[in-house]
């Protein structure tokens, strides 16, 4: 019997289809901005707070985070801007509604965007399955409605989901989830309905994990994705690979951080071989060419 | 039952023995250090079962987060996936061959990486059910047993030989846990870190050693519950390396390091320990061994005090 959620076959990476990226490219870079808003007085369902340091409102928290929007963004924009960096931002649709200069920021540069749910502070936890398809139904409409552009994927909101959030996305269209933290490479998750895939975000090159969870500084997330890129770089002469770097504009856009963001760029776009683009473009791809034939590998593999 | 004050240990899992009164260990070839890597390979559940104990602060995901936690769940993932073969082939070039800490799920579930790992000599030993599943004081004597028990027929079953070790999940043990292991027919235990050397362990049954592991060099108790940084990890591992090198020409140490392939096989993470690893394999004097290996000799050769 499969081991629960049996979502995903085992495959392991070194036995796999190889995959060549276009341009022969060894890495497919995406960089995701995190653009959200967290409310000022959320509700509290009862299962993750929101704001557990104090009642509600949590002055000093809420507006830490809206600094990103009023500041940071904008200081992202620079290293970003100066590569041409397509960026795929994990979205809180509410933003759109919100703070229209950033919107229209994004638009600008034609990136691309894959839902992070409406706001911040409202997790898919408990949803009911009707419940969680309107949820699907807003945030398609929404990104349609203010950018023009079709919704392929999601980042569960701060990284929550239900146990039917594979089949619902599928069943609204959706073609990728980004809550796996699996693999270096796109993978095929089991959905009722329909495809869906994994692309690689990333809980580790994460300035979120990195600098506010366990309390580095903006020199050590410079070094391990530079390391990160070399590694994926190396490896991915043979087969290519995938590289994320979450990025929260409240915390690589601090005014002694940016820099740092400066020195990865550098670093990675100095390199040929390189794929800089969207995870939207990673799942199309993947699922043109290689989600059939990783699919056959793996069924294979757990014979 | 708390301790009685009189001098030795306040339990009878094993004798008080400080290093300073111990005769010299030799190790073959009058090594000063015997490095034994034990990679872990073990499975998160979706859900803990009723009645299990998963412990509070397991590393993985963004902390701990309601169910359904699927950022956790496929981080520790990565290590089948993805890292442990950077971690094998990060051994491999440096000679040291593999004692794999493999629970029952994985052992049932992944008979692929079985196979793999059985392919390039690693040593298999005992590591539960599941980390959603530890040993507590809270099981039973039986339920204990029970577990034991199912943990190495499921093991044994995949790899076709027997566990000659084990290492609980999270280091679970309750104060029966040795006396089950030794009956079990188990000849040593990883889940004591209180030593450089393999020590005797008392057994009312069986013949148990203790095979220490270098608790703060674990890859979780360092980088995720402590926060050190990779490059500081790898200082601290040549470091540690140099101290028990120095002291070794003394008297043998035994460097059991315990590697976590979701976590040092990240891309970033595993130059570093490729680093720290050959630093310490080229020197003269260095036993890189498997767990049964470093316990057979020591059996044999263990000073008589």
């Amino acid at each position: 019997m499969p081991l629960p959620p049996d979502r995903v076959d085992y495959s392991p990476i070194i036995d796999r289809p190889v995959i060549k990226w276009p341009n022969d490219a060894r890495v497919a870079v995406w960089i995701a901005p995190n653009i959200e808003h967290y409310e000022y007085l959320p509700d509290f369902e009862g299962v993750r707070n929101p704001w557990p340091r104090t009642p509600y409102p949590d002055v000093q928290q809420y507006t830490y985070r809206d600094y990103g929007n009023r500041i940071g963004f904008w200081r992202m924009l620079e290293p970003l801007d100066k590569y041409n960096i397509r960026c795929c931002v994990s979205l809180n649709m509410a933003v759109l509604e919100h703070f229209p200069e950033i919107a229209e920021a994004m638009v600008e540069r034609d990136w691309d965007f894959m839902s992070h749910g409406i706001y911040n502070t409202r997790y898919l936890y408990g949803y009911t399955e009707e419940r969680e398809r309107e949820f699907y139904r807003d945030t398609i409409d929404t990104l349609k409605r203010h950018t023009g552009k079709q919704l392929k994927g999601m980042l569960g909101p701060a990284i929550s989901g239900s146990v039917n959030t594979p089949d619902l996305m599928a069943e609204a269209g959706l073609v990728y989830h980004t809550d796996w933290m699996h693999d270096d490479q796109p993978v095929p998750i089991k959905v009722k309905s329909g495809r869906l895939i994994s692309v690689p975000y990333s809980i580790e090159l994460n300035d979120s994990s990195v600098l506010r969870d366990n309390h580095y500084e903006g020199d050590y997330f410079a070094r391990i994705c530079k390391d990160q890129f070399d590694q994926l770089y190396r490896e991915g002469a043979e087969s290519g690979r995938v590289m994320c770097i979450a990025l929260h504009p409240f915390l690589m856009g601090q005014p002694h951080r940016i820099k740092y963001l400066h020195e990865v760029l550098d670093h990675i776009m100095s390199h040929d071989g390189v794929w800089q683009t969207t995870a939207d473009d990673i799942a199309d791809y993947y699922l043109e060419h290689y989600y059939d034939q990783a699919v056959a590998r793996a069924r294979e593999i757990n014979k | 039952m708390p301790a009685q004050r009189r001098p030795g240990m306040d339990h009878e899992h094993h004798e008080w023995s400080p290093i300073s009164e111990r005769g010299r260990l030799r190790w073959p070839d009058d090594a000063r250090i015997a490095i034994c890597v034990i990679i872990n390979l073990e499975h998160m559940e979706w859900q803990s079962p009723p009645g299990s104990f998963q412990a509070g602060n397991l590393a993985g995901g963004s902390a701990s987060r309601p169910f359904p936690d699927y950022a956790r769940l496929s981080h520790r993932e990565y290590g089948h996936r993805v890292g442990i073969f950077r971690v094998l082939d990060v051994l491999e070039r440096h000679g040291i061959p593999p004692t794999v800490a493999m629970d029952a799920l994985t052992a049932t579930n992944y008979p692929y990486l079985v196979r793999h790992l059985s392919g390039r000599g690693c040593e298999f030993i005992g590591h539960g059910i599941s980390v959603s599943r530890m040993i507590t004081s809270n099981m039973t004597s039986e339920e204990e047993q029970g577990y034991i028990r199912e943990s190495l027929d499921a093991l044994n079953g995949a790899t076709g030989n027997e566990a000659q070790g084990w290492l609980g999940p999270e280091y679970g043990e309750s104060s029966r846990t040795p006396q089950l292991l030794a009956s079990t027919g188990i000849r040593y235990v990883c889940d004591w870190v209180n030593d450089e050397q393999p020590f005797p362990m008392t057994t009312q049954e069986g013949e148990l050693y203790a095979l220490p592991i270098m608790w703060e060099l674990d890859d979780v108790s360092a980088l995720a519950d402590r926060k050190v940084t990779i490059d500081r990890y790898q200082d601290m591992l040549t470091e540690a390396f140099d101290a028990l090198y120095h002291d070794g020409a003394e008297n043998g140490r035994v460097l059991t390091l315990h590697l976590h392939p979701w976590l040092i096989g990240q891309p970033f993470r595993i130059g570093y320990l490729d680093a720290a690893l050959d630093y310490m394999t080229r020197r003269s004097g260095v036993w890189a061994a498997k767990g049964s290996d470093i316990i057979d000799w020591y059996r044999q050769h263990r000073p008589s005090s």
